[in-house]
């Protein structure tokens, strides 16, 4: 008699247990991504029932958008907060991870900001960048600097302020998967490399970092995604503004959606920015090959 | 490395560089509470309140725009829409790991792949679908999505897959079928990771700001982030309010994050190093 294997029995239960889950998710996204991407290719506005498929119109309306090449302006300027973020978390996560006292205590006050993050958070920062009587400024004068920088207020620093926020909301979230990766790392590797006359610096650059490039590939590639499908921090503080200097894809595509019920062009804005992910996923799979030391 | 038992030199003035950048880290969330506490003259001029204003929370809780409905709505649909996700997540992970029919990894692949999707490509077509179904501004529109997640399917299934299968191989040879062997074996044993999920996966919906603002019209059904920022609206110059606000939004999750902070953190790190 052959011996069936333990999860051959009754395999179409199995497939019950996934069924419940299945509709949902055919029901709320695998249903929802085809409609939208059929949108794409019509001319279909929320307001007027009459619509009609346009081909690629909308496409080539995109490629000649001066908005939508700012969005992505803006979009770029955002992501420069997924580095920063990752190196002040490494070197963050490095300490903690070795010479420090209390550490689970200090561990929480870095992680907060991301656990809370939200639309409370973001008035908050909107106060402290306030720029005539706000907290920041008030220091930037203090220590001289006599016409301090608008911050959101501003269309040239909007963006950057913005970019602030989300380092410090990401720190915690990168610094936790540091410290992870820095726990996995031999003690002998580095007592050799010390017995061997190296400097902490040297050990650390030459040892420590080659070790947890894993990691920084891995965070590397979320934190571009989690940034850019990021919506709620930007559209909280700024809305966009001031005078759409912080309208990233994200906002773009809800702007077009909901403010001017473009719908069609809006869907075509949506998947462009699912094709950014996707080409920074691919050079994920392919470059975890090339460029990562195991 | 764990080379935490360094020399005491060290450590000392290295953890208190660490304490004041963590200060630096939470310092948005202590002006936030001391500017709740002050009076609308103290707001920007002083760091601390000379006395506990309690009027600004009071406002905000009892005051003819309250944030009780809020806080209502935002429990009603986070704690609905855990749950559901929790259970059906947890069945879906045990079918994907722990049974075996035609088509299940690649049924899988299809899954994973809608993770990469962004919520930007799906919003319009669900406007348009709940408002043709009936339940745009509804909280259905929130909770029915809710409970199906991807993420909660991947997660929990690493986790299943660890479970050694003797355990539930001699259960099969007792006689016992899928069904009995979920809810009696795998369950229970899986109750640290289910509950990290619960965890985060509350405190995804609690924070959701985008989709409540897509999906719901109707103040009375605000959720908080929503409510805070029509709070803030109407207000605008009232900076103690909107302080005191934003605590009343905030405290919730801290309180979660201290209690959960164990399960919170691991399961980031341990979906994030083994993704």
């Amino acid at each position: 008699m052959k011996r069936r294997s333990w999860m051959d029995r009754q395999g179409w239960i199995g497939m019950t247990f996934i069924l419940p889950n299945m509709i949902g998710i055919l029901l709320f996204f695998i249903i929802p991504a085809i409609y939208s991407f059929v949108l794409m290719f019509t001319n279909y506005q929320f307001s007027n029932p009459n619509w009609q498929f346009t081909g690629l119109d909308n496409l080539k309306r995109l490629f000649h958008d001066d908005n939508f090449y700012a969005s992505i302006k803006y979009t770029v300027i955002f992501l420069i907060s997924v580095p920063v973020s990752m190196v002040l978390a490494f070197i963050v996560a490095l300490f903690l991870n070795r010479s420090v006292y209390l550490k689970g205590v200090l561990r929480g006050m870095f992680f907060l900001p991301y656990i809370s993050s939200g639309v409370a958070v973001a008035f908050v920062w909107m106060l402290l960048f306030q720029p005539s009587q706000g907290p920041i400024n008030e220091m930037l004068r203090w220590i001289g600097i006599t016409s301090p920088p608008g911050w959101f207020a501003d269309t040239e620093t909007a963006m950057y302020a913005i970019d602030i926020v989300q380092i410090w909301l990401m720190l915690g979230y990168n610094m936790i998967i540091y410290l992870a990766a820095l726990q996995e790392i031999s003690t002998e590797q580095l007592e050799a490399a010390r017995i061997d006359g190296a400097s902490t610096f040297k050990t650390t650059w030459k040892i420590v970092w080659p070790l947890v490039s894993p990691t920084t590939f891995l965070l590397m590639i979320t934190g571009l995604i989690m940034t850019m499908k990021s919506f709620s921090i930007i559209q909280a503080i700024t809305a966009g503004g001031p005078s759409g200097s912080t309208t990233v894809l994200s906002l773009f595509v809800y702007k077009t959606a909901f403010s001017y019920y473009d719908m069609g062009y809006a869907s075509a804005i949506s998947w462009f920015l699912f094709a950014v992910i996707l080409v920074i996923t691919v050079i994920q799979w392919i470059g975890q090959k090339r460029w990562v030391h195991y | 490395m764990n080379e935490n038992a360094g020399n005491m030199k060290v450590k000392l003035p290295v953890t208190v560089i660490m304490f004041v950048l963590g200060l630096f880290m939470i310092v948005p969330f202590l002006w936030m509470l001391s500017t709740s506490f002050q009076t609308p003259a103290e707001v920007f001029n002083k760091w601390l309140p000379s006395s506990l204003n309690w009027s600004n929370h009071i406002r905000v809780w009892t005051g003819s725009h309250d944030f009780v409905p809020y806080y209502l709505n935002s429990l009603k649909i986070s704690i609905v829409g855990t749950v559901g996700a929790v259970f059906l997540s947890a069945l879906a992970a045990y079918g994907f790991s722990r049974t075996s029919f035609k088509g299940r990894d690649g049924l899988f692949v299809i899954y994973l792949s809608m993770m990469m999707v962004p919520p930007q490509v799906l919003f319009v077509p669900k406007f348009i679908m709940f408002n043709w179904v009936g339940i745009y501004n509804t909280h259905w529109a929130l909770i029915l999505p809710a409970m199906f997640s991807i993420f909660g399917v991947f997660m929990l299934r690493q986790f299943f897959m660890s479970i050694p299968k003797e355990i539930t191989e001699s259960a099969f040879l007792d006689g016992a079928g899928h069904y009995k062997i979920f809810f009696r074996l795998i369950l229970p044993l899986a109750k640290p990771a289910i509950a990290t999920f619960a965890i985060l996966d509350f405190s995804w919906q609690w924070n959701d700001y985008e989709n409540a603002l897509v999906f719901l019209q109707s103040p009375k059904l605000y959720t908080i982030p929503l409510g805070l920022q029509n709070f803030i609206l109407e207000n605008n110059v009232d900076y103690n309010g909107m302080m005191a606000a934003s605590s009343a939004a905030i405290i919730p999750m801290i309180i979660i994050f201290f209690v959960g902070q164990k399960y919170i953190i691991q399961g980031i790190s341990s979906s994030a190093v083994k993704g």
